[in-house]
This record gives C-alpha cells, sequence and structure tokens, in this order.
C-alpha cells in the first residue's frame, strides 16, 4: 500500500501542467461565486497610509495620480476607489492625473463608482486633468509649472477658466501627493521628481511585485506607508470601512496561493521519493 | 553627490589607463549565461530552428534597451556565421531602427549582407500585453530553439519565459530589472542578473577598455562596503556612547 | 564615416554631459533643457516613430494575409483592429451629448430628442423637437442642430470622454483583452513555482521556506493559521529528519513525542495565543521577510543595477561603448 501511495505521489509530481491551471482556475473561480469571508489583518504599512491620510488637514488640495491600466486594475483600481473614498469624505480637494493613457478611463470608471455616494460635482469637487505622455517629464512640469503641462483638463476646458485651480501652480500647492502605480511611470517617478525634490508629503499604491523595489523608500521615510497589492488594498478597504472588490477577492487569492503551495509540497515529496528510488535501482 | 559622481567617472579613467599601460587584460570570471549563448545559437543551427530575440519592452532610453541591442548585435554576428535564421519582435519603433542597424552591420562584417533581411527585425505594438501576446503566438507558431530575453522587462517576463519553457526551447535572459530577475532565475535555462548583464558587452567584445569600466564599479562596489560597515560599527559605538563621531551624520545620510 | 560614427558619438557625448551637469549645474537653460525639453525631443521623436512601426506592422501582417501563409487568420485580424482603431480614434467623434446623456453618433442623438406624434391633433406636423412641431424629419433634425440641442465633443477630448465610442472600444474590448493576459500569470507562476521550486540543495531549500511562508503568511488564510500549529509542524518535520539521520525508530518516537509534549505544554501554559511566540506567525514572519532580508538583499542587488547602469552610461557619454552604432 505505500508502494502505492508512492507510485501515487510521483505521479503527482510529474503531472501534466494544464491539470495545475484547471485547478489554479477552480481555485479563484469558487470563492468568486460562493463567497467566503476571511478576516483581514492590516499591516504596519497600511495603517501607516491610512494615518498619513488622516493627518491631513480637512479641507487639502490631494493630487491623486492613476498610473496603470486594465491588465493591473484588479490590484490597483479598489485601493485607488477607497483612497478616493477616504479622501472625499475628509472633504479633500481631489485633482487627478494620469501618466497611462489608459489611466484617464481607470479615473473615469473610479469617478463613476462613486459619483452618487458623494454626489460628486465635477470642478467643485475634483478636477480631472488627465493623461499627458512624457513620463518624468510630466511630474517635472507639474513640480514647476502645472500650467506648462496642463493648459486645458480632460474635456477641454482652460485650466484658467477652472476656479477650483486658482492659487494651484505646482505641486507645491498640494497638501499631499498619491499615486497607484503599476509600473513605469510611476512611484519612483514620483518619489524621484515628484515627492523628493518639493518636500510635499506622499506616498503610493503599487502591485505585488513591485513591494519589493518600493519598501526602501518607505523605509526612508519618503512615502508615508505603503499599498501592497491587492492584500493592501484589502487592509485599506477595511480601515476605511467601505468593504469592496479587494477583500472579496482575498479568499480567492488565500485559495490560490494554497494550491499552489500542496502543489510545492507534493511536487518535492515526488522528487525525494523518485531519487530514493533512483538511488535503489543504481546500487 | 557631485563628488561622488566625480569620484566615479574618475575612477573609471584611471582603470582605463592602468589597463591601457599593461599587456593583460584584467580578469573577467566567465558568465555561464553569455557562454550559453553561443551553445544556444548552435543548437538552433542543429535543429534549423529560428532563433527569437527580445530586446526588452521599454525604448532606448532605458540603458538596459541599449545593453540588449549591444548583445543582439553579437548574437546577429553568430547567426550571420552559422546561417541560422533570427528574429527580433520589437515594442518600439526606435528600438526597432537601432536593433535594425546593429543586426545589418553584424551580418556585413561577416560578410554575409545577402542573408540579412531588414524584416528580422520587426515592429509589434507598444502595448505591453499585446506585443506579450504577439511573441508568445510567435513562440507557439515558428517554435525557435532558443529564446534571448535581454533588456527591460515587466509583468510579461514570466509569460515568454513559461511559454519558451512550453516549446522546450533553451531560454537565456538578462536584466536589471530587479522585480523580474526571480521570474527568469525559476523559468530560464540561464540569466544575467543587473550587472552581468551590463558587462555583457565588455565580456563579448573582450575589448580592454570596456573591461576597465567593469574593474572600475568592481573597485566603486568595494569602497561603498567598506564605507557602509565603517559607518555601520561607527554608528553603533556612537549608539552606544562609546565614541561622540558619527559617520553617517558626517557624510550627511 | 563622419556621419555614421563621429557625429553619433558626439551628440551622445554632447547630449549625455548636458544632461548629467543640468543636476548640478545651477543655470535655468540648462535646467529646462534637461527637465523638459531633452525629454520633449524624444517623446517627439518617438511618437513620429510609431508611425514607422505602424507600417512595418501592416507591411507584414498585408504579406502574410495575401500570400496565406501560416496563421494568416491573426494576420486578418491584426488587420481589421488595427484599421478599426485608427478610424474611431482619428475620423469618428464618437460622443455627442445632449444634456448629460452620450451617444456614439449625431443620428442617434438627434433620434433621442425628436419625438414622434402620431395623434389626430399633430397629423400635420407629427414631429416634435421640445415644444417645436415639424412636418418633415429632416427639417426636426436642422433645427434641432441649429438650436445647439446636441454637443458634439471636442476633436482630441473625444478620446478621453465619459460615454464616447473610444471609450467603448477601451472598456468592452482593450480592457477585457489585456485583463486576460495578465490573469495568466496566475497559472504560469503556479506551474512556474511547481517546476522549479525543488529542495535540491541547502539554498533552494532556503527559497522554498520562504516562498511557502510568505505565500501563505501574505493572505488572511495565513492568519488563521496559529503559531503553535506551525511548532507542532516543524517537530513533526524534525522528526522525520531525524529518523532519516539515525534510521532508528525508538530515537524518532521519543524525539516527536517530546517535541509535541513540549508545544502542548507551552501551549497551555500561555492560553495559546494564535499570534505568539511571533517567530512562528506566518503572517508577522513573512512581515518580517519582506521587511529584513528580502529588503537587504534587493537594495544590494539595486545598488548593483544602479552602479552598473552608471557605468554603462558614462561608456557611452565617453564613447568608449560603440556597439549600438553596430561596431
Amino acid at each position: 500500500m505505500i508502494r502505492n501511495l508512492e507510485n501515487l505521489i510521483i505521479k503527482i509530481g510529474d503531472v501534466d501542467r494544464r491539470v495545475i491551471f484547471v485547478l489554479i482556475g477552480l481555485a479563484v473561480l469558487i470563492p468568486l461565486l460562493t463567497p467566503v469571508s476571511l478576516p483581514i489583518r492590516e499591516t504596519p504599512t497600511t495603517v501607516k497610509f491610512y494615518e498619513g491620510i488622516e493627518e491631513i488637514p480637512k479641507g487639502s488640495k490631494v493630487l491623486v495620480s492613476f498610473d496603470y491600466g486594465p491588465s493591473t486594475r484588479p490590484e490597483i483600481h479598489p485601493m485607488n476607489v477607497a483612497v478616493l473614498r477616504h479622501m472625499l469624505r475628509n472633504e479633500h480637494k481631489v485633482y487627478i492625473s494620469c501618466l497611462w493613457p489608459d489611466g484617464i478611463y481607470m479615473a473615469l470608471d473610479a469617478l463613476e463608482d462613486i459619483s452618487d455616494e458623494f454626489s460628486l460635482k465635477e470642478y467643485e469637487d475634483y478636477v480631472l486633468l488627465g493623461y499627458r505622455p512624457g513620463a518624468e517629464a510630466v511630474i517635472k512640469g507639474l513640480a514647476s509649472d502645472l500650467r506648462k503641462v496642463y493648459t486645458v483638463d480632460a474635456n477641454g476646458k482652460f485650466i484658467d477658466d477652472i476656479e477650483m485651480m486658482n492659487n494651484v501652480k505646482n505641486l507645491n500647492d498640494f497638501a499631499y501627493i498619491y499615486s497607484g502605480s503599476a509600473g513605469y511611470p510611476g512611484t519612483f517617478e514620483w518619489v524621484k521628481y515628484g515627492g523628493d525634490p518639493t518636500g510635499v508629503r506622499m506616498s503610493s499604491g503599487t502591485t505585488s511585485v513591485q513591494v519589493n523595489e518600493v519598501i526602501p523608500y518607505v523605509r526612508s521615510g519618503q512615502l508615508i506607508g505603503l499599498l501592497a497589492g491587492m492584500p493592501g488594498a484589502a487592509e485599506y478597504e477595511k480601515l476605511v470601512e467601505s468593504p469592496g472588490i479587494a477583500i472579496k477577492g482575498m479568499a480567492a487569492q488565500s485559495f490560490a496561493h494554497i494550491v499552489i503551495v500542496v502543489f510545492i509540497i507534493f511536487g518535492n515529496i515526488a522528487f525525494f521519493l523518485k531519487q530514493k528510488k533512483e538511488r535503489k535501482y543504481s546500487k | 553627490m557631485f563628488v561622488l559622481t566625480l569620484s566615479v567617472i574618475f575612477i573609471m579613467l584611471y582603470e582605463i589607463r592602468l589597463t591601457k599601460f599593461t599587456d593583460k587584460l584584467p580578469f573577467l570570471r566567465s558568465i555561464p549565461g553569455l557562454k550559453a549563448i553561443e551553445e544556444a545559437v548552435g543548437r538552433s543551427t542543429e535543429m534549423g530552428k529560428p532563433i527569437l530575440f527580445v530586446p526588452g519592452i521599454m525604448d532606448m532610453n532605458e540603458v538596459e534597451t541599449v545593453a540588449g541591442v549591444v548583445v543582439l548585435g553579437h548574437v546577429a554576428n553568430m547567426t550571420a556565421k552559422y546561417e541560422t535564421e533570427l528574429d527580433v519582435p520589437v515594442a518600439r519603433a526606435i528600438v526597432m531602427q537601432a536593433a535594425r542597424q546593429v543586426s545589418k552591420e553584424a551580418y556585413l562584417t561577416q560578410g554575409r549582407p545577402e542573408l540579412y533581411n531588414e524584416d528580422m527585425v520587426h515592429y509589434i505594438t507598444d502595448d505591453q500585453f499585446a506585443y506579450a501576446a504577439a511573441v508568445n503566438g510567435i513562440m507557439q507558431r515558428d517554435e525557435p530553439a532558443a529564446c534571448l530575453y535581454m533588456g527591460k522587462f515587466f509583468a510579461e517576463s514570466l509569460l515568454f519565459a513559461e511559454t519558451g519553457n512550453s516549446i522546450g526551447a533553451i531560454q537565456i535572459a538578462g536584466t536589471g530589472s530587479q522585480t523580474q530577475i526571480p521570474f527568469f532565475v525559476t523559468a530560464c535555462d540561464y540569466t544575467l542578473m543587473g550587472e552581468e548583464f551590463f558587462a555583457a558587452s565588455a565580456y563579448l567584445s573582450q575589448e580592454a577598455d570596456l573591461i576597465a569600466g567593469i574593474t572600475a564599479q568592481d573597485l566603486i562596489k568595494v569602497i561603498l562596503v567598506i564605507v557602509i560597515l565603517f559607518g555601520t560599527v561607527s554608528r553603533a559605538l556612537f549608539d552606544l556612547g562609546l565614541v561622540s563621531f558619527d559617520f553617517i551624520t558626517l557624510i550627511g545620510i | 564615416m563622419i556621419l555614421k560614427r563621429y557625429i553619433p558619438i558626439a551628440i551622445v557625448a554632447i547630449f549625455g554631459s548636458l544632461t548629467l551637469s543640468a543636476w548640478f549645474i545651477d543655470n535655468e537653460t540648462i535646467e529646462t533643457f534637461a527637465n523638459d525639453d531633452a525629454t520633449q525631443f524624444f517623446d517627439i521623436i518617438a511618437a513620429f516613430a510609431v508611425f514607422l512601426g505602424a507600417l512595418n506592422l501592416l507591411k507584414l501582417q498585408f504579406i502574410k494575409f495575401i500570400k496565406k501563409q501560416k496563421g494568416w487568420q491573426y494576420s486578418a485580424i491584426s488587420i481589421l483592429s488595427f484599421f478599426f482603431a485608427f478610424i474611431i480614434g482619428f475620423f469618428i467623434r464618437g460622443a455627442y451629448f445632449v444634456d448629460d446623456k452620450v451617444f456614439f453618433t449625431q443620428e442617434a442623438a438627434l433620434e433621442s430628442i425628436i419625438i414622434l406624434d402620431v395623434s389626430k391633433e399633430q397629423q400635420e406636423e407629427p414631429y416634435k423637437v421640445q415644444e417645436n412641431s415639424f412636418k418633415n424629419l429632416s427639417d426636426a433634425k436642422d433645427f434641432a442642430i441649429k438650436q445647439n440641442l446636441i454637443t458634439p465633443v471636442d476633436w482630441g477630448a473625444h478620446v478621453q470622454k465619459n460615454g464616447s465610442l473610444f471609450q467603448w472600444m477601451f472598456k468592452y474590448i482593450f480592457s477585457p483583452l489585456s485583463a486576460t493576459m495578465f490573469a495568466l500569470l496566475a497559472f504560469f507562476v503556479a506551474s512556474a513555482s511547481f517546476r522549479a521550486f525543488r529542495a535540491r540543495n541547502f539554498e533552494a531549500s532556503l527559497l522554498l521556506l520562504a516562498g511557502i511562508i510568505i505565500m501563505i503568511g501574505r493572505v488572511p488564510a495565513g492568519g488563521l493559521i496559529s503559531s503553535w500549529m506551525v511548532m507542532y509542524l516543524i517537530v513533526l518535520v524534525s522528526g522525520l529528519y531525524i529518523h532519516y539521520l539515525k534510521k532508528k525508530n525508538n530515537v524518532t518516537i521519543i524525539f516527536t513525542l517530546a517535541g509535541f509534549i513540549l508545544v502542548t505544554i507551552a501551549g497551555m501554559i500561555t492560553g495559546w495565543p494564535i499570534d505568539k511566540p511571533s517567530i512562528f506567525y506566518l503572517p508577522l514572519l513573512q512581515e518580517w521577510i519582506y521587511l529584513v532580508p528580502n529588503a537587504a538583499g534587493s537594495t544590494a542587488i539595486l545598488m548593483g543595477i544602479g552602479l552598473g547602469i552608471v557605468v554603462t552610461s558614462l561608456r557611452y557619454i565617453f564613447g568608449l561603448e560603440k556597439s549600438y552604432l553596430g561596431e
């Protein structure tokens, strides 16, 4: 019987990758269709991020940058929506920029998601500056003179005709900068050319993969906290008390991770059993 | 910052000058990934299948992309020599022009201009995942025997590496993208990590000036390590109250 | 020779030095050049270069399609998609406003305004626009247009406007396709991990262990695993290892039992807190791995990469590296 078990495990170790694909697919799909509630534990970086926004004086001007596209939407969009909610609840005036061409559509979707909740009025609660090409050149332009980069907003209205843009000359006129970033251009460029040179407080939400690279900036204080991927977004949704897609997605992510770990363990057991067999037969 | 930059420049120029006065080239350890490029080209030639070269998804303003195009030049030299088909799908039009230039020169240098075809290097799209989908499609349809990924990559790196693995190609990757190195290490046969990738040009050309640049880099790293160690010890002693001198505060960190 | 070799090297040297020195020289002209103009020069060149790329793409896809080469069906889709996006981006406004509503075409917008009233009183002039009645549909349309009841979105803003045809294409075609490609990563990560994470040696085992801790610790499910469960697991695995080393059942059983008893006693004394001892609580352990050894390793690699970029860039600026010219 043990031999049969060993042979079964060795077979699992050689399984076709399509079987793994199917199981991962089910591990993600089932929790999404039949929601499972799991406790969310806030990490220090998320708590620091939340507190950083709470410290902004009420009614301040804040810049929110949508630097991601549809591919990374599941990770970054929930955090950006939650950030907008938090900002608007604290009665801040939100100015939205986009360094990615796709970012403008993500911004429009995010605004649509919260429009009814806050009865949003464009040019009273927020200004959608829109997308400008140039990556770091845009940030450098914003740091020196906003009107060099934006002469009109996303609707084609002249910046000087927007009352909310009065007394907004450059990044120094903002109390806080937030970038929801999925790569280049994004967090690093905002830190290097935006937050650091101007001294404006800033933070960011990034994909899980980028957290590695961004953590040194959090430790040095250049970023006040960090939202790390979908888990970070779920933690933040919990802190701002508006559960959304991130919290719902955590069950799917949990099960998917567990399936991967189980396969890795079985794979290693199969590897050792195979080695044992080969040593036995070579004697 | 200015002093640091000047120091780096002077160390580099000093090393280059020093190399000129010695007969021997400075020692450069073997980099398995670069050695394997010739093996990969040979394998493709024997199997009669093309080589796929992906120079990253960013533009020529990234140093990694330029380094990737430099490696392409060396690979093109080999494919010209062995008459192997080369396929270079690119994600930026400027990279297309630069890669074409470099490939053409390589074929001319090898005396095989008739083998060079402009469409070897072809533009796909700027969009990250559309490019990934196209390259994956090329891999599935053309089944190259060797896949080389040299440049700046983001999330599509694992898509390339896994698809390459599924078609049984030998895969060599080189990137300075820190977040993608683990994916390449997991899925590729050889990976040039960070500095190894930037040293590729010096390694492949064996030119004294370029190798001297690598030596300068190593010297700067040694100096940095000494400064870090000294700073750490000095700070520890300062915090313990054993000394009144803090090196880290002195250098303004 | 001068055109192909020396001029490009000179251009790289001059502009490279200028951009580098802009960080240190407090001169507005140089700073403006380095911060704004240089990047914009590149963006303009890159934007025009896209035409070359697009023409190359079309040329190759057309050849494949016409000659019916392998995969020509995909080429047909590529060509159709290209022209679809091109036309709705450059030639079709795709966004007409009637109050707050957006319509893709002017016709659709007009249809929403013009009401057809077939009652006896309106038989003569059945088409109504607001309070005005018209005999012909074309008159009604002309009136609506003259009265600016329909506001077409400005060219340029039409690609960013909420509800426009371009946005529709982005939302319902491009976004799902991009998301699908990114979603493939989930499957590929699983198959790559399964294939590559083997405890072949000490370093690989360490990588495997760290990977498992982070994968489980990072998600809420990891928070449900108490540190005591992890301790029991460690005792079990250690027992197996002792058995592998000593190959004596007695030693294995005694060791494992002793371990279990010790852990149980410690748990009973402390009251089985889920997250203590914190070294065995996966979420806290993964945080430590992220913030300490991982950050240290990442920073070291980052420094190496940074140095590599600096030296490589200096090689280009000083003209030592000419491979990008083809030499």
